[in-house]
């Protein structure tokens, strides 16, 4: 389905198991010579519903940088996943500009942005919402079906990022089968496949206790830290937020 | 393209419903399937009676043998007219009596129906070479011996080997001898002596038809221009093959309609219950299509994952329904033909077109009845992933 080619790239390096952060790493700042990946200027998102029009961001900037690892905070229902909605292609502005991996994302179609989504995003939800019917490596390898990759290129590819999270003997396993955690780790092997520009996460963390939660936490670091991956994530948890480079609180529709 | 083996777990996984709905789908198939089994197996059972080359003469103006009568003189000359145009075997034609006797049905109470009863010549079976004495032995010429049908044997009160039974009041015959002629009509008969039918039933000098043996299939014109000019003789020649056709076209073009019919109906209810199914299926997987949607698929990619679903599931039902009608060529059964008003014995007989018609609307309904859940799973918005 997709018309991209160009999606080719290295294979994420497979021999990297369980990855502890030196603690110099941790927190470190953005290297200011970065290029801005994520450029939201004046976006306000209005929901209509019924007659009430509920305007949930309000003329919002953001700018985040090439390799920045960024929590988004804020009280529930302050419009977080409406945000990252918006980055991520899953949704468009109500007005304001939403350039994200150098595409105008406000003036794209649905169809654009599926393939900018497919090119672009690596997502990891709450739910994880893998596909129950399938196994670990098919669901890890289903964003691959979308690439012109062959089935024996997918399966490795599949496998490598299974790998990258620890799950390399889990790979037939069914998610009803594996823990909440072993299901995120899938999920994110899942987001990180297509070896996409940006990987968004909403409350990765929200159904997982701390155990499991912080091997989470420590995955994301390593994605951020040794694949050089941009990472947005929503959380409420100061814990998680405290992993990442930078927090932003979302408050009245604009972020402080 | 979402992988089929995603649509092929959700049915197996799911198997309740799935049998449930393919259930439903396989009775119409069934349905569908049996009604033009029959309507072909009524045909074909006729049909068979039929020789290429054969023609039948009865009096012009009569729709069946029953209803013709020819004079006896006339019979010989019939047979010279064919002898002229080329009909050299032995005998060339016979000249026989049809009539209908009121017989019980065995496995009913007092269930009764007509049975035809054929006074035949002698040398009928030289006559009819594909028939054949199978139990039992020839009715001995000129006595109230009669022979009957494989297929109607057993059916009637009289009919077994052994029995008698009587074709007129008082007037008892004894069946000696059970023949079979290749699934024919003929199985549906019994055969009698031409002398003992006719004296029983008040035809005395006539006979209800003449069919005649032509050399070739290609002088049947012929034949019929030369019996047909004389108008005095007000004779009518068919083909023997064109004579069947008219005799079970009622009947199986009946059978054919109402069956269709009746599964068309059924159909409705099948494609609701399709309907139903998948859409629970867009329902209960929302966060999954989203999911789907949100990793980069596109509305057209749902959209055919669950058509194809849905039509996998037709194809299932449709299948078993197919391959359980196919258990009916083993099944017999005695019904009225409207063509002759008499009973007729008949089996289910599949074709592959048959077959594949049956497959083909049960692919029609799996699309049909999956056509608005896909529609649905289409629209279903990749936000659904990031819901709560
Ligand atoms: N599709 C929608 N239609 C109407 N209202 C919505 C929709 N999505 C979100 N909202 C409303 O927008 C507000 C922000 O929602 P959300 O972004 O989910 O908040 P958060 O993720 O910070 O908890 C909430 O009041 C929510 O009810
Ligand atoms: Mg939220």
């Amino acid at each position: 389905m997709s018309t991209e080619t160009e999606n080719e790239h290295e294979p994420l390096a497979s021999d990297t198991q369980q990855v502890v952060v030196p603690e110099q790493y941790r927190k470190s700042a953005v290297p200011p010579a970065m290029k801005t990946i994520i450029e939201l200027k004046g976006v306000t998102k209005t929901f209509v519903r019924g007659k009430e029009p509920l305007t949930v961001l309000d003329g919002l900037t953001l700018d985040v940088h090439e390799g920045a690892f960024e929590a988004l905070m804020g009280p529930s229902g302050s419009g977080k996943s409406t945000l990252l909605n918006l980055i991520a292609g899953l949704d468009r502005p109500t007005s304001g500009s939403a350039k994200v991996a150098g595409n105008d994302l406000s003036t794209m179609s649905d169809g654009d942005l599926a393939r900018f989504r497919s090119r672009h995003i690596g997502f990891i939800f709450q739910a994880y919402n893998l596909m129950p019917v399938l196994t670990a490596l098919e669901n890890v390898e289903l964003p691959l079906l979308l690439t012109k990759l062959g089935s024996a290129d997918r399966k490795k590819r599949a496998q490598t990022a299974l790998r990258v999270v620890g799950l390399e003997d889990r790979m037939g396993h069914y998610p009803r089968q594996l823990s909440g955690g072993q299901e995120q780790r899938v999920a994110i092997a899942r987001a990180i496949v297509n070896d996409p520009t940006i990987i968004v996460a909403d409350e990765p963390t929200g159904d997982l206790d701390r155990k499991a939660a912080d091997d989470i936490l420590t995955l994301l670091t390593k994605l951020n830290q040794e694949f050089k991956k941009t990472i947005l994530m929503v959380t409420h948890d100061p814990a998680a937020a405290d992993r990442a480079t930078a927090t932003r609180h979302l408050n009245k529709g604009k972020l402080e | 393209m979402i992988p089929v083996r995603y649509n092929y777990r959700n049915l197996v996984v799911r198997k309740t419903t799935t049998i449930a709905a393919a259930f439903g789908l396989a009775l119409v198939v069934f349905v569908f399937a049996a009604a033009q089994m029959l309507g072909n197996g009524i045909k074909k059972t006729l049909g068979r009676s039929a020789a290429p080359e054969n023609a039948i003469v009865m009096r012009r103006g009569s729709s069946s043998e029953m209803e013709s009568g020819i004079e006896e003189s006339q019979v010989n000359l019939i047979l010279a007219q064919a002898a002229q145009i080329g009909a050299s075997k032995k005998p060339p034609g016979v000249g026989e009596v049809l009539v209908v006797v009121l017989l019980e049905k065995v496995g009913t109470v007092g269930g009764v129906s007509n049975v035809t009863v054929r006074g035949v010549p002698e040398d009928v079976f030289a006559f009819r070479s594909s028939a054949k004495i199978t139990e039992g032995r020839a009715a001995a010429p000129g006595t109230d011996e009669v022979v009957v049908g494989a297929g109607i044997r057993g059916r009637f009160k009289g009919l077994e080997l052994g029995q008698s039974f009587e074709i007129k009041k008082n007037r008892p015959v004894k069946v000696v001898g059970v023949f079979a002629d290749g699934g024919s009509s003929f199985e549906s008969e019994v055969w009698c002596d031409l002398h003992t039918a006719r004296t029983a039933f008040g035809r005395e000098g006539y006979v209800s038809s003449v069919r005649v043996r032509l050399d070739a299939a290609g002088k049947f014109d012929a034949f019929k221009a030369l019996i047909e000019q004389d108008r005095q003789l007000g004779l009518n020649v068919q083909r023997e093959a064109d004579y069947y056709a008219k005799q079970s076209e009622m009947t199986a073009d009946f059978l054919t309609i109402m069956g269709t019919m009746i599964a068309v109906l059924f159909s409705i209810g099948a494609m609701i219950g399709a309907t139903i199914t998948m859409n629970a299926q867009v329902a209960n997987r929302q966060r999954e299509i989203g999911t789907l949607r949100a990793l980069g698929f596109s509305r057209s990619s749902i959209l055919t994952s669950f058509l194809l679903e849905s039509t996998a599931l037709a194809f299932l039902g449709g299948g078993v329904g197919a391959i359980a009608s196919l258990g009916l060529q083993f099944v017999k059964i005695t019904m009225l033909n409207a063509g002759t008003w008499s009973e007729i014995v008949f089996s289910f007989e599949p074709t592959p077109a048959i077959l594949m018609r049956s497959v083909f609307l049960a692919g029609f309904m799996g699309v049909v009845g999956g056509f608005l859940p896909a529609i649905r799973a289409a629209r279903v918005s990749p936000i659904e992933a990031m819901r709560a």
